[in-house]
């Protein structure tokens, strides 16, 4: 039962890259076709260098394709003047922007620069829908602040606001979370997410932030060896999409905890019983010196964690000895340097 | 800054303005009392006709030409600023002055008897000025034609660098075979003089320095968003070739024309739009552009003054005098600038 009338962006066989004097010069991926409804956040994932600002930036006309269309409600974005582009797509690079001298407020209302006539007055209107942008990215408080004195992730929120004030059905952000820091990012992301699902933008960012992007995507295209390969998060895990993204490289993708880990050569092996609490951080550190986590009873070194009145504490079996431990680092330390003596 | 602030100091600036205007008129070897020179500015008359043929004649000319040029070269240096994003640009990195001057060069240096002594006529002036137009505006014409074709605006700013060097090289070759006294000709027109402009000449500077700042009005709203950037300004459906063709265009008629008349004024078009931008803490180009005309008037006022040495009949080039000020104004940007980047 899928509808299909409100496909707001369709890509038609797409390739994108880098002309030189009207020859292709490098070709960073072939016969893209996505579809993308009205109010989706769709996350864009891939390795460094792969396209993904290219991407982005065809997306916005900033430069064009080298074969096939794209389509923005039915038309192609070609035939659309530069104006009318304006009013449908906006953009946030990832340029860290300060003026000196501008106001937050005064950034914000550069985005209305297709709607003002000749010398830039603003009407009634124009006032609003600024106002409007500037408290749905919740920057009402330090609207009169200077660019300069902003943090990292006000001045991002503002640019937000600035793309908001474009009043574009279309938002494309080229690594929001760039700089951000963990919170930050969270409460950038929410917003995106806040933006597509109740105010309808359609919402296309790029990320190499996998954690969040998982949580607050729509969709996710994941961009590997010149294809894209997209689909619902969780369908991206059922199907195994991840695992093709970090191919030659040193991470594997935990299907179990959606998340990434490096690639571990193993030298070692002990068992870890006790405690279930205790054990899963204790098997990472484990993990860290190259020891493997294995079942009770096949290994003959093992730990055994323990609560004695309230305090963790780790016991060691090691060729007939025992050892104890009352922090995860002490019983790391001992085994690296039982490792460097044997 | 709010709004009513930013009104008081440009009444307060527009005040200072006219207070330098009288006092330029007043500065000069000959005193006239202040009575008379209001007198003879408004009625046209004056008890002493020596007074008034100083005043109408010479002063009142050197003045508004101060003025003019003022405005000029400071709405031609924000722009630069602005569209380069570089805060030491000014009117003449495109390389205007240098294809003026060659202009120059070539009608002084290589036609000497338009410039003999006691033989400088009007119409020698008028090719001098129609030269250096047409110097100016052949640079003009190069810069078009690349940044038609470059995309990076970068680019354009170091080929106006590099075309403003070879075409100094040229006017270099030039004075080295020329003979001494059209080389001081030449060397003094380079020095910049306010004081030869006639009434006639007044009236076409007058008239073409207009056109270029109407020109800059229209590069306001523009100006504002490519503060952002050029993608940014893209994204936003801006015209990008559009935009550099109107600042351009602007920007060399105003650089162009007050090049032909004073001859090459210096740092004015860099210092000035930064005095303006801390005055009025704007990065608001609909704003800063007329608050950059009244500064520049100002300031360009101010130096011309400062060329009158007291009690002395001889005066300064002004081309000193505005280096002496504008220096120090384009160092403390620098130290400025190391705090905050990129500026706007």
């Amino acid at each position: 039962m899928h509808k299909t009338d409100d496909i707001l962006l369709e890509w038609k066989d797409v390739s994108i890259g880098y002309r030189k004097n009207n020859v292709i010069s490098s070709m960073l991926a072939e016969n893209l076709s996505m579809k993308v409804r009205t109010g989706e956040i769709i996350g864009l994932i891939g390795r460094n260098g792969c396209g993904k600002s290219t991407l982005l930036r065809t997306m916005v006309r900033l430069q064009s394709s080298l074969k096939g269309k794209i389509m923005i409600g039915g038309k192609d974005i070609n035939s659309i003047s530069r104006t009318e582009y304006a009013k449908t797509v906006g953009f946030v690079s990832t340029e860290s922007i300060s003026i000196h001298h501008m106001t937050v407020a005064e950034l914000v209302s550069l985005g209305r620069f297709p709607y003002t006539n000749w010398i830039g007055v603003f009407t009634a209107l124009d006032r609003e829908i600024v106002d409007n942008a500037i408290n749905l990215a919740g920057i009402s408080h330090i609207q009169d602040k200077y660019l300069y004195e902003l943090s990292d992730g006000e001045r991002q929120k503002t640019m937000i606001a600035r793309v908001l004030a474009q009043d574009t059905k279309v938002m494309v952000l080229d690594e929001p979370t760039a700089f951000l820091d963990l919170p930050n990012r969270y409460e950038m992301l929410r917003l995106l997410n806040e933006l597509a699902h109740q105010n309808g933008k359609t919402i296309i960012y790029s990320t190499h932030d996998l954690s969040i992007a998982l949580y607050e995507s729509d969709r996710l295209w994941l961009m590997a060896a010149g294809k894209i390969t997209e689909g619902a998060p969780e369908d991206l895990i059922i199907t195994k999409g991840f695992h093709k993204l970090f191919e030659n490289s040193d991470i594997d993708f935990n299907m179990d905890t959606a998340g990434f880990q490096l690639k571990r050569e193993f030298t070692g092996m002990m068992a870890v019983t006790g405690e279930a609490s205790l054990n899963y951080w204790t098997s990472r550190a484990l993990e860290r010196i190259g020891i493997r986590t294995g079942r009770e009873g096949s290994v003959k070194e093992s730990i055994v964690t323990d609560f004695q009145n309230g305090t963790p504490v780790w016991f060691l079996y090691l060729y007939d000895k025992t050892y104890s431990f009352y922090s995860v680092y002490d019983l790391i330390s001992f085994l690296k340097n039982y490792k460097k003596l044997t | 800054m709010n709004e009513s602030l930013r009104i008081i100091l440009f009444i307060t600036l527009l005040c200072l303005t006219l207070l330098l205007f009288i006092i330029d008129i007043l500065a000069g070897p000959v005193a006239i009392p202040v009575h008379d020179i209001l007198q003879t500015i408004f009625t046209g008359e004056s008890a002493n006709p020596v007074w008034k043929t100083i005043v109408i004649g010479f002063r009142l000319p050197k003045a508004l030409t101060a003025i003019l040029a003022g405005m000029a070269l400071s709405v031609s240096g924000l722009q630069m600023q602005t569209i380069f994003r570089n805060p030491l640009a000014g009117p003449y990195v495109l390389g205007i002055s240098s294809g003026a001057s060659l202009g120059v060069a070539l009608v002084i240096l290589g036609f000497p008897v338009l410039f003999a002594q006691g033989n400088i006529n009007p119409l020698s002036i008028w090719v001098q000025i129609m030269a250096s137009w047409i110097g100016s505006a052949l640079v003009l014409l190069l810069i078009m034609t690349v940044s038609l074709r470059v995309r990076d605006i970068m680019t354009i700013l170091i080929l106006g660098v590099l075309f403003g060097s070879a075409t100094s090289a040229v006017v270099s070759i030039l004075q080295y075979f020329s003979h001494q006294t059209q080389l001081k000709a030449f060397v003094v027109w380079s020095m910049g003089n306010l004081g030869n402009v006639t009434k006639g000449q007044l009236a076409v500077m007058s008239v073409t320095t207009i056109a270029g700042l109407v020109i800059s009005f229209f590069s306001g709203k523009m100006l504002n968003v490519l503060q952002l950037g050029e993608s940014y300004a893209r994204s936003m459906g801006m015209n990008i070739t559009f935009s550099r063709m109107v600042v351009f265009i602007s920007t060399s008629i105003l650089a162009g024309t007050v090049t032909a008349f004073c001859g090459p004024v210096g740092f004015i078009g860099i210092a000035v739009p930064h005095i303006t931008r801390a005055l009025f803490k704007s990065a608001d180009h609909r704003l800063l552009i007329p608050a950059v005309i009244l500064t520049g008037a100002m300031i360009m006022l101010l130096s011309d003054i400062l060329t009158q040495l007291p009690g002395s009949d001889s005066t300064l080039p002004v081309n000193s005098v505005t280096a002496l000020i504008g220096i120090p104004i384009v160092i403390w940007v620098i130290f400025r600038n190391k705090k905050i980047t990129p500026v706007g």
